[in-house]
């Protein structure tokens, strides 16, 4: 078979993605062999297109899976790697590094990111306040900032309160929400109810904006 | 006006000059030369097959003691018996008599004292091994017990596959895009190669090989069961080879995908004949029935090749320039496996309800007209 490009060729471990983890992002969920034989196919075929939004979605599933197999290790089976175990995540930058290329078979920035996102950080353990701000990176030749994730901590039932631009906003704990915000640098302010970003429950930052935005994430454990 | 280009793949090579290995099963020996013409029907070789054994628990049977057995058995060790016939007979005053019937021909080869077990050798079968083919010996290797023999093939070339070089009788089964089920594999397929269906499961891949089957070939399979005989792995190209006693090749992808029309028009017009499977390089050799290709195979020299080693073309997938009129394969999850004329490409892109800008390329099949992503199209050279 020839190397053809696709959205999985950065991928060598797909087929040991159990169809249960692909299905877990999909309602309603195909049959599972329906799932192994897709993804199957997927790896027998990375060029092809997908055509429906159904298959898009299980895409989507597939490369957080597929991601989340890159996610960086915990701190006893780490190696040695400079910048991480993960070539999509600086978890010292605080950066999610997404390649450019996978706009060309996903071309819904947002649904991209909140893969990556989904992968990397929803179930991650913070170790510090700075684990609440990320920067969203388009790599390629020269990276593109497109925006920032905010990850807001909750310690019971919270919600925070986010003025940017002169609007203001509202995300419950458990939802999640992308704001439009294409200056380079977005200055906002917040309240947080039961809760704190930075570590602190009400602030005003300035952040890195761009063709995606704010990502304000409240879905973290 | 914009260019397009896809991959483009080499599915069925007719008439072609190729090496065939012939193999004796069992140890034996060959009754061929280096330079000799071979026609099928000519026997190359003649081998003995030992069958293996079984063992009864005669003294279970019987409800004595291990080391009672053997005075009960009809029969010294080391003299042949046939299936059917009396094997070990009790008499008891109180429980009747208990007759002991051998299960299979063999031979009394082995009774174990103490414990009272059996061992009955099957009697060894002698085949003959047939040329198969119309062509030329080019090497004899009696150690390894081979002839290599050139001789003009059509060439299918599978997707994938997984199972060592076999040979057999083909036999279609059924409809191009059929499901093959358990119930469809009879006890007359052994050493045949069945072909045909849009899948078969996996039920039905373990009564082919309880049945002696040599070879299947698919459109698709399901993905679970492909790993189960390919090392628990899907990897293009596979790294390493694997044999679960019977060879396998799939013509188009995973899940049931019906075999392209390329592949079952050939296959076709070989049902009854005798053919060769290569589950591991997903190769399939259908010889040429006629007489007339001994000229082809006279005048064709091939390069040299490794011992057993048949040669292998490197230059099967390229890419093409996409022109239309040019027949393709649709890859990919939607319309898999379908094939077609390429009759348009749109001179702009389509917002496709993926959210996936692409060229669209309008697919004239046998039932329909099919718009799919240039990015999914295969040309069949």
């Amino acid at each position: 078979m020839p190397a053809t490009q696709g959205l999985f060729e950065s991928f060598d471990n797909l087929d040991q993605i159990p169809p249960e983890a692909i299905a877990r992002w999909i309602k309603p969920a195909p049959q599972l062999v329906l799932l192994e034989n897709y993804l199957a196919n997927r790896i027998l075929y990375p060029q092809a297109l997908s055509l429906t939004e159904y298959d898009m979605r299980i895409d989507l599933a597939i490369l957080r899976e597929a991601l989340r197999m890159h996610s960086p290790r915990p701190v006893a089976q780490r190696t040695n790697a400079l910048l991480g175990d993960s070539p999509f995540l600086n978890v010292t930058l605080r950066k999610i590094l997404i390649p450019k290329r996978f706009l060309n078979f996903v071309p819904d920035i947002a649904s991209l990111t909140w893969a990556f996102v989904d992968a990397f950080l929803i179930e991650r353990r913070k170790e510090d306040y700075f684990s609440d701000l990320w920067t969203l990176v388009l790599t390629d030749d020269s990276d593109e900032i497109i925006g920032s994730l905010i990850l807001p901590q909750f310690n019971r039932l919270g919600e925070i309160k986010i003025s940017l631009s002169g609007k203001s906003y509202q995300v419950k704990q458990g939802s999640a929400l992308v704001l439009p915000c294409l200056a380079n640098r977005c200055e906002l302010s917040y309240k947080v109810q039961n809760g704190s970003v930075l570590g602190k429950a009400e602030s005003a930052i300035e952040v890195y904006g761009g063709k995606l935005g704010l990502v304000i994430d409240g879905r973290s454990l | 006006m914009m260019k397009h280009f896809a991959p483009s793949a080499v599915r069925v090579e007719k008439d072609v000059v190729k090496r065939v290995i012939r193999k004796l099963k069992g140890k034996g020996q060959l009754n061929i030369n280096v330079g000799q013409e071979v026609t099928p029907a000519d026997i190359i070789g003649t081998s003995t097959v030992s069958a293996g054994f079984r063992t009864l628990n005669l003294a279970g049977s019987l409800g004595v003691a291990g080391p009672e057995a053997g005075k009960y058995l009809t029969r010294k060790i080391g003299q042949r018996i046939y299936q059917g016939e009396l094997l070990a007979f009790k008499k008891n005053l109180l429980f009747g008599k208990k007759m002991i019937i051998s299960p299979a021909d063999g031979i009394l080869d082995f009774l174990n004292e103490k414990s009272g077990e059996l061992k009955i050798a099957f009697i060894p079968k002698k085949n003959e091994l047939p040329a198969g083919v119309f062509g030329i010996c080019e090497k004899v290797d009696h150690e390894r017990g081979q002839a290599i023999i050139r001789t003009q093939v059509s060439l299918i070339h599978g997707l994938c596959g997984t199972g060592r070089l076999r040979d057999g009788t083909l036999h279609i089964l059924g409809k191009k895009d059929g499901l093959i089920e358990k119930k469809m594999i009879q006890s007359d397929y052994q050493d045949h190669i069945l072909a045909g269906g849009s899948l078969f499961y996996k039920e039905t891949i373990s009564a082919a090989i309880s049945n002696g089957v040599c070879g299947i070939i698919t459109g698709g399979i399901n993905a679970s069961d492909y790993k189960a005989m390919a090392g628990g792995r899907i990897v293009f190209p596979k790294k390493l080879d694997y044999d679960i006693g019977i060879s396998v090749v799939l013509c188009e992808g995973f899940g049931s995908i019906p075999i392209g029309e390329d592949i079952f028009k050939i296959l076709s017009e070989y049902e009854g004949k005798f053919v060769f499977i290569d589950g591991n390089n997903a190769l399939i050799n259908l010889p040429s029935t006629a007489g007339a290709s001994l000229v082809k195979v006279r005048s064709t020299r091939l390069p040299d090749a490794a011992d057993g080693n048949v040669s292998t073309d490197e230059k099967l997938r390229d890419i093409s320039e996409l022109k239309t009129g040019l027949f393709v394969r649709v890859l990919g999850n939607s319309y898999l496996g379908e094939q077609g004329k390429l009759i348009a490409v749109n001179g702009s892109p389509t917002l496709l309800p993926s959210g996936i800008c692409a060229y669209l390329a309008t697919i004239e099949t046998k039932r329909r007209k099919i718009q799919v992503p240039v990015a999914n199209l295969e040309v069949i050279r």
